[in-house]
């Protein structure tokens, strides 16, 4: 069917004159007229028309017109042949029933799901809409296989580590490449206060229209370079050739944390006290000793009496609240579509002082302005305001109040905080101080299309994205360790990121039974951020809050960094006789991030695809109605190491206002990407007529050169050396189910389960393999990548009460000497199974969804153990494990016997440590569907009304807050496994209504 | 016609990008390359000033290789009530290889060296013999005082710490090194310092001059006991320096430039360096964590004259505890050698030698005394010198050095017990096949 170069010429200088029209209605298979359906007539692009609103349509028609081409979202296209004999022309769609029809975007093009040779999990807007959440990486969270999302704490503007089939570098970044639209975006966090915060936070998920994560090398390689941890495709809606569609959704729930600890009351504390510091300092000194304490504590209250007993829980979390409202209007003709969008988020947070503001639009618009040329734009612009609070490791981090005694009053009589507490009370800090940050996004690009001829393209796409983030904090004359009469500190920073990519597409049938798809192109992106900041002391009084009312300036800083990316790609995809499947791509990236030696990488795929199903000892196959197998192999970089990493640097210092030079960072010409060399051995199978269908993958990623700060000997002077060796090995198998339990007319009932097991061992490492220990952590040969590492603890001595821990893991002679205990490994900061399961029922227009997640296999450890449960070591107050401690000899117990002061047990070994393994009810949402009959009286299209709520039910033997809270400062929560201090997820219960006019 | 226009287009657009290839040579705007860092006699003297500027980062002379001595060297005279308990492993005699501060302290340390190295090894693009001289003067100072402090904390009488003199040329290569004799370490720090005390101004601004390496030179020789080197040294800084006694006790801190009686200082202003000792003595008003360290009574307990000024220079904080009144500005300087301490070492050094060179050690410990109100003494000991240098001198990280020195004890344990010897970092263990722990650890 598809016409010859020449024929297409040919038909095409011929229509100009015969013109004719034809009338005719579409409707689905009940005969439904269906609204906006599309019309077009075959191999005339430009001319088309859209179905009323009673599906009826009327075309003028050229003279060599001799099919009709009707398409509608959600049903399978159809191809009408029409003669000059057709009169009123009825069509039924069919609605899209197969899974294997979706259509999924692969990186400078689309493919079906069916004639895929790759590994890409779509997401749709359904997928991710209506989920109290207010960053889009979250709604992701359990729905695609392998697909592992971690927000670090429940601070709304917590960072978020995506991790995509686990783990294969140790240094450089792991966060998958983010492409909007076909322009990377900007990832990076600009965060002054120790704490990341997400710098995605600014895209509202109601702009998306679908997801499409690229998980293998295959699919993947097309991004060269970038490509290593995975490619986000981020694909925004757009107008559908139709009458104006307006879509408002309004939502607004209540959240709270998912869990709180278990202190000691003030009762517990004061008698735990008493008896550690007797038992350290003897009757008389301790009691002395500790009362005197008690008395500072307790603020001139009634201590021995219980008069306070505050539970600082209560005073650190409060009932969130979250509201989102987006509006949307999208539509055009078969010329022009358009959608234009705003969505507004606020976001009070389940911790005091933290909170997010968000307004965002966005406009898409696509022009056919001939035959041959499409152009468009896609816009984004968005603000967002965040209150936020200091990082986990921080005295006035609200968290860390919960090691304030119980004794301590919160406030004064007079309702000021009550500034004589153990710690610096962090009301001070909440009510004297402010940290606000704001987040200014515009991520747009240009596009034109050229069809030289029908099967013959050409793209050129400019893409501009522009993070603007400021950063303004003022801490008041009343706030804690406050020497300066207040304390300004503002940022500013701006990134930019531009990238023009050119590229051709040919797509032809060679022969009946072979169909060639070929793209090739180039592209440069050139990124550049430049940062300030400004601090200034002195202020007259608090009420002049501004830098420039600062009689002192302190600091200034000021940076200004680039990186060039210039690459070229080109892939193939051959498809013969609708069941073999060949795909080859490559991809050439220079980048300015890399070594003068090693400037360079090529970066190439295979892969092939065979639908046995097509064969025809299957083909009518009544179980097995589908069955492909497919299998890749690629290669690809992972450039995330900073700007310079290989170069020798010296920084400018200030010793004395003289300035100064020092060596920051030993350079390394050879230094280079990652490469990451992975296969990828898939099976898709539908059974009974696709009513399951599934997904079976097995993976290994050899990732070699690995980009490493090798650590040096303190006695060199430096820190680190940026290297590419060592070698890590994942290994992984990914199975996804799907299943159409009930399809009656009343009731419909689809299940959705994915889980993925990734393992990695590494398998060289610098330095003759030698181990590279890091806090808790060690990187060694054999082993998984940041295996926990530490002595095995052993309990309390039932003897003397003293901490007793192996001498060489479990099992081993005990010691009550840490530093006689062997460090053994553990455990593994990551987790080696994830999964998720989805329902969706469907009654009658009654909608029950709901998603679970879970994670098995990963270990957090409690960096602030050695505080919270530390046999009393210090003032803080204790978790209530500490009940259990030992008291007299013949005790068995875990809980060593208190010693004010005494470190007994509080070393970093075991007893910190815990299995993180949950179930998570993440998402659950019941929908209704009014009536028609009730919203045509309102002149409204469809209207839905819902209450949700997300992470509502837990369920883990994990005793800390939250088993999806991790440490944000430093690489302490994601590389190290750490919580400290780190505040639980948000538990949001909304309710909502969509409605389309 | 129209198409060709595009074809055009688009092909040049092609051919135009490749053009680009130029643009992946980025060069850092905050940094220099190693080119330009060691080109130019300007450049070195920029990393000479680079040198100081790491050396008074908070985890060495800005304050914590004080503090670890001081609280070493202390029982009940302080308490720690700091929230971490690092800094208390060292009042406790409990240290861990894994205690973060100590191998903070242990890296910053050597990085002063390796910058010093850097620097000596560098003096080629000098023309200035003068200017030349001084550079190498300054930089055999610092890395004198860095070693001096780490083979007293880390090292023992036999066992010292790694010693490059050096730069490391390729950070590539195999970093391994050995722990070098102390006898060797020492040799070392002596020729730094006789060449420093040559080569060096006597007036060098904030900087290392010839009587700051005097007065390491007389601490060092004192340490070894070598006492008449220590006396010689101090007895030139005393007659020639032009250095005196501030007026009071309260003069001789909390400068914001150096006072009469400072030697040397680690120069801190609102906008660079670090006090440590600040964060760790002083209340929040005074820009401290509230009063890590405070003071008890065993302290006050060693003067014998309740006028002595010495013996009232604390004040409360909030909770009540006694805080040392020598770091009260936050943005004061740090005092690394006041004329005090070279009085006293010249009052030790003729006591036990039995000379009265520049002067006679009770009229020394009288000088000493009568500055802060105290009343003289009539004939002094042994005793009465090394506890006047207490009395004059706690909290300014003598402590443990003098036990050291003295043969005395503390908290029970002799002077020579491997529980005084910080532990040589679990980071340096992990990374150094060639480096021996400390006995104990």
């Amino acid at each position: 069917m598809r016409p010859t170069l020449l024929l297409f010429i040919c038909m095409f200088s011929a229509n100009v004159f015969g013109q004719w029209a034809l009338t005719g209605r579409v409707t689905d298979q009940n005969e439904i007229p269906l609204i906006g359906a599309s019309v077009q007539e075959k191999n005339n692009t430009t001319n088309g028309t859209v179905t009323d609103a009673d599906g009826r349509f009327e075309l003028i028609l050229s003279e060599s017109a001799q099919a009709l081409v009707i398409s509608f979202t959600g049903f399978a296209a159809k191809e009408v042949v029409i003669s000059r004999a057709t009169s009123d022309l009825s069509v039924s769609l069919e609605e899209d029933v197969s899974l294997l029809n979706e259509v999924l975007v692969i990186g400078y093009g689309n493919s079906s799901k069916r004639n895929l040779t790759d590994n890409v999990a779509l997401l749709h807007s359904e997928d991710l809409s209506n989920i109290a959440v207010s960053n889009f990486q979250s709604t992701m969270s359990g729905k695609a296989a392998g697909v592992r999302i971690n927000q670090t704490s429940g601070k709304v503007d917590a960072g978020i580590n995506v991790t995509i089939r686990g783990t294969s570098s140790i240094s450089a970044g792991r966060e998958p490449l983010y492409v909007l639209d076909g322009m990377p975006l900007i990832n990076v966090n600009e965060s002054s206060n120790g704490a990341p915060m997400n710098p995605l936070l600014t895209l509202s998920p109601s702009e998306i229209e679908s997801i499409n994560i690229l998980k293998d090398a295959s699919s993947a390689a097309i991004y060269g370079a970038r490509g290593a941890n995975g490619v986000v495709l981020i694909t925004t809606k757009k107008g559908q050739a139709g009458k104006p569609l307006v879509s408002l959704n309004m939502s607004t729930g209540i959240s709270s944390p998912t869990n709180v600890i278990e202190l000691l009351n003030t009762a517990e504390y004061k008698e735990l006290f008493t008896e550690a510091a007797i038992n350290t300092l003897g009757p008389e000194d301790g009691t002395a000793e500790i009362e005197g304490l008690f008395d500072y504590l307790a603020n001139g209250t009634d201590w021995r009496n219980n008069e306070v007993d505050t539970d600082w829980n209560d005073i650190i979390f409060r009932d969130g609240q979250q509201s989102d409202v987006d509006l949307a209007v999208s539509g055009g003709d078969l010329k022009t579509q358009y959608y234009f969008g705003g969505a507004w988020n606020t976001t009070k947070g389940i911790l005091v002082g933290n909170d997010l503001d968000r307004i965002s639009a966005r406009m898409n618009i696509k022009h056919q302005l001939s035959q041959k040329i499409a152009a468009g734009m896609n816009i984004g612009v968005s603000g967002a305001k965040i209150e936020r609070v200091d990082n986990d490791n921080s005295f006035t981090s609200p968290v860390e109040a919960i090691a304030q005694s119980p004794l301590s009053p919160v406030y004064n009589d007079d309702g000021t905080p009550n500034a004589n507490t153990l710690y610096p009370n962090f009301l001070l800090e909440d009510l004297y101080a402010n940290y606000t940050t704001k987040l200014r996004r515009i991520t747009g690009k240009v596009f034109a299309e050229y069809k030289f001829i029908e099967n013959f393209r050409f793209n050129t796409d400019f893409g501009y994205d522009n993070s603007h983030q400021t950063e303004d904090q003022y801490r008041g004359t009343l706030t804690p360790f406050m020497s300066t009469n207040g304390y300004a500190y503002n940022s500013n920073v701006t990134s930019e990121n531009y990238i023009w990519s050119n590229y051709f597409t040919y797509e032809n049938e060679l022969s009946r039974s072979a169909f060639l798809t070929v793209v090739a192109g180039q592209e440069f992106n050139n990124s550049n951020r430049v940062f300030a900041t400004v601090t200034g002391t002195q202020f007259p009084s608090d009420d002049f809050q501004s830098i420039s009312s600062a009689a002192e300036i302190t600091a200034g800083t000021g940076a200004n960094t680039t990186y060039n990316f210039l690459s070229y790609f080109a892939r193939a995809a051959l498809n013969l006789h609708d069941k073999y499947y060949l795909k080859a791509s490559i991809r050439r990236d220079g980048s300015s991030r890399f070594g003068s030696n090693e400037r360079y990488g090529f970066f190439p795929a295979f892969s092939v695809g065979w639908i046995v199903s097509e064969e025809s000892f299957l083909k009518n196959n009544r179980t097995l109605s589908f069955l492909k197998v497919r299998g890749s192999f690629g290669q690809l970089g992972n450039s995330e190491i900073g700007d310079y990493a290989s170069q020798t640097l010296y920084n400018g210092v200030s010793y004395n206002k003289i300035s100064g030079i020092r060596l920051e960072q030993p350079g390394n010409n050879n230094l280079t990407w990652e490469k990451s060399k992975q296969i990828d051995l898939g099976v898709e199978f539908g059974l009974f007529n696709d009513v399951i269908t599934g997904e079976v993958d097995f993976y290994t990623k050899n990732t070699d050169g690995l980009l490493f700060s090798v650590p040096l000997p303190g006695s060199s002077g430096q820190l680190s050396f940026n290297k590419n060796i060592g070698n890590v090995e994942s290994k992984g198998v990914e199975v996804v189910l799907n299943s159409k339990n009930i399809r009656s007319k009343n009731l419909q009932w689809t299940t959705s389960f994915n889980i993925a097991n990734n393992t990695n061992e590494i398998k060289s490492l610098p330095n003759g393999n030698a181990d590279i220990i890091t806090g808790e952590t060690i990187n060694r040969v054999g082993e998984s990548v940041a295996s926990f590492f530490l002595p095995e603890f052993a309990g309390a001595d039932p003897a003397t009460g003293d901490a007793l821990y192996y001498t060489d893991g479990a099992g081993s002679a005990t010691t009550n000497a840490y530093e006689d205990a062997n460090r053994i490994i553990v455990g593994n900061s990551q987790p080696t199974w994830i999964g998720g399961l989805t329902n969706e029922i469907n009654f009658k227009g009654l909608v029950l969804s709901f998603t679970f997640i879970g994670e098995w296999g990963a270990s957090i450890f409690n960096g602030g153990g050695v505080y919270q449960s530390s046999s009393a070591d210090y003032f803080d107050n204790q978790t209530i494990d500490q009940l259990d401690r030992w008291q007299n000899p013949g005790d068995i117990t875990n809980v060593p016997q208190a010693r004010l002061y005494g470190q007994n047990g509080t070393g970093p070994s075991t007893r910190y440590l815990q299995k993180g393994d949950f179930i998570r009810l993440r998402n659950v949402m019941l929908s209704y569907n009014l009536p028609k009959s009730l919203t045509e009286k309102v002149n409204v299209g469809n209207a839905r009304i819902f209450i949700s709520g997300v992470n509502l039910l837990t369920f883990t033997q994990y005793t800390g807050y939250d088993p999806e809270a991790r440490a944000d400062f430093d690489s302490y929560g994601f590389d190290h496994g750490w919580n400290f201090y780190s505040a639980p997820q948000a538990k949001t219960t909304s309710i909502g209504i969509n409605v389309n006019f | 016609m129209k198409n060709q226009y595009i074809y055009i287009l688009t092909f040049l657009s092609l051919i135009f990008l490749p053009a680009c290839d130029d643009r992946l040579d980025v060069e850092p705007t905050l940094s220099i390359s190693e080119e330009t860092a060691l080109s130019s006699s300007a450049s070195v003297s920029k990393l000479l000033v680079g040198a100081y500027e790491i050396d008074g980062n908070a985890y060495s002379h800005g304050g914590y290789i004080q503090i670890y001595s001081d609280l070493l060297g202390a029982d009940q005279e302080v308490s720690w009530n700091g929230t971490f308990f690092e800094p208390r492993e060292a009042l406790t005699k409990e240290m861990n290889a894994i205690n973060f501060l100590f191998e903070d302290s242990w890296r910053n340390t050597y990085k002063v060296i390796s910058q010093s190295n850097l620097v000596l090894g560098n003096l080629d693009v000098y023309t200035d013999d003068a200017e030349k001289g001084r550079v190498e003067g300054e930089a055999r100072f610092l890395r004198a005082l860095n070693y001096f402090d780490l083979v007293r904390l880390f090292g023992n009488d036999v066992h010292g710490v790694p010693l490059r003199l050096d730069p490391i040329t390729d950070y590539g290569s195999d970093l391994s090194i050995a722990r070098a004799a102390t006898s060797d370490v020492y040799a070392a720090i002596l020729d730094d310092l006789s060449k420093a005390i040559s080569l060096l101004p006597e007036d060098n601004d904030v900087y290392a001059d010839r009587f700051a390496a005097l007065a390491l030179l007389s601490r060092v020789q004192l340490y070894l006991g070598h006492y008449e080197e220590a006396r010689d040294a101090a007895e030139e800084i005393i007659a020639t320096s032009g250095k005196s006694l501030s007026a009071s006790f309260a003069d001789a801190f909390n400068h914001d430039e150096d006072g009469e009686e400072d030697i040397y200082s680690m120069q801190v202003t609102s906008q660079s360096g670090e006090n440590q000792l600040i964060q760790m003595y002083a209340s929040e008003e005074n820009g401290g964590r509230g009063g890590d360290i405070s003071i008890n009574q065993p302290y006050l307990d060693l003067f014998d004259d309740s006028n002595d000024e010495r013996s009232q220079f604390f004040y409360e904080n909030a909770k009540g505890d006694r805080l040392s009144g020598k770091y009260t500005n936050q943005f004061g300087n740090v005092p690394m050698f006041r004329l005090a301490e070279m009085i006293l070492i010249r009052a030790e050094c003729n006591f036990r030698l039995g000379t009265i060179t520049g002067a006679s050690p009770a009229d020394d410990i009288n000088t000493i005394r009568q500055r802060s109100s105290a009343a003289p003494l009539v004939d002094v000991t042994l005793n009465d010198i090394l506890l006047e240098r207490q009395r004059e001198l706690a909290f300014e990280g003598f402590g443990i050095y003098d036990i050291k020195r003295t043969q005395s004890s503390v908290a029970g344990l002799p002077y020579d017990s491997p529980k005084l010897v910080v532990p040589i970092p679990q980071t340096e263990m992990d990374t150094n096949p060639l480096m021996e722990q400390n006995e104990g650890y």
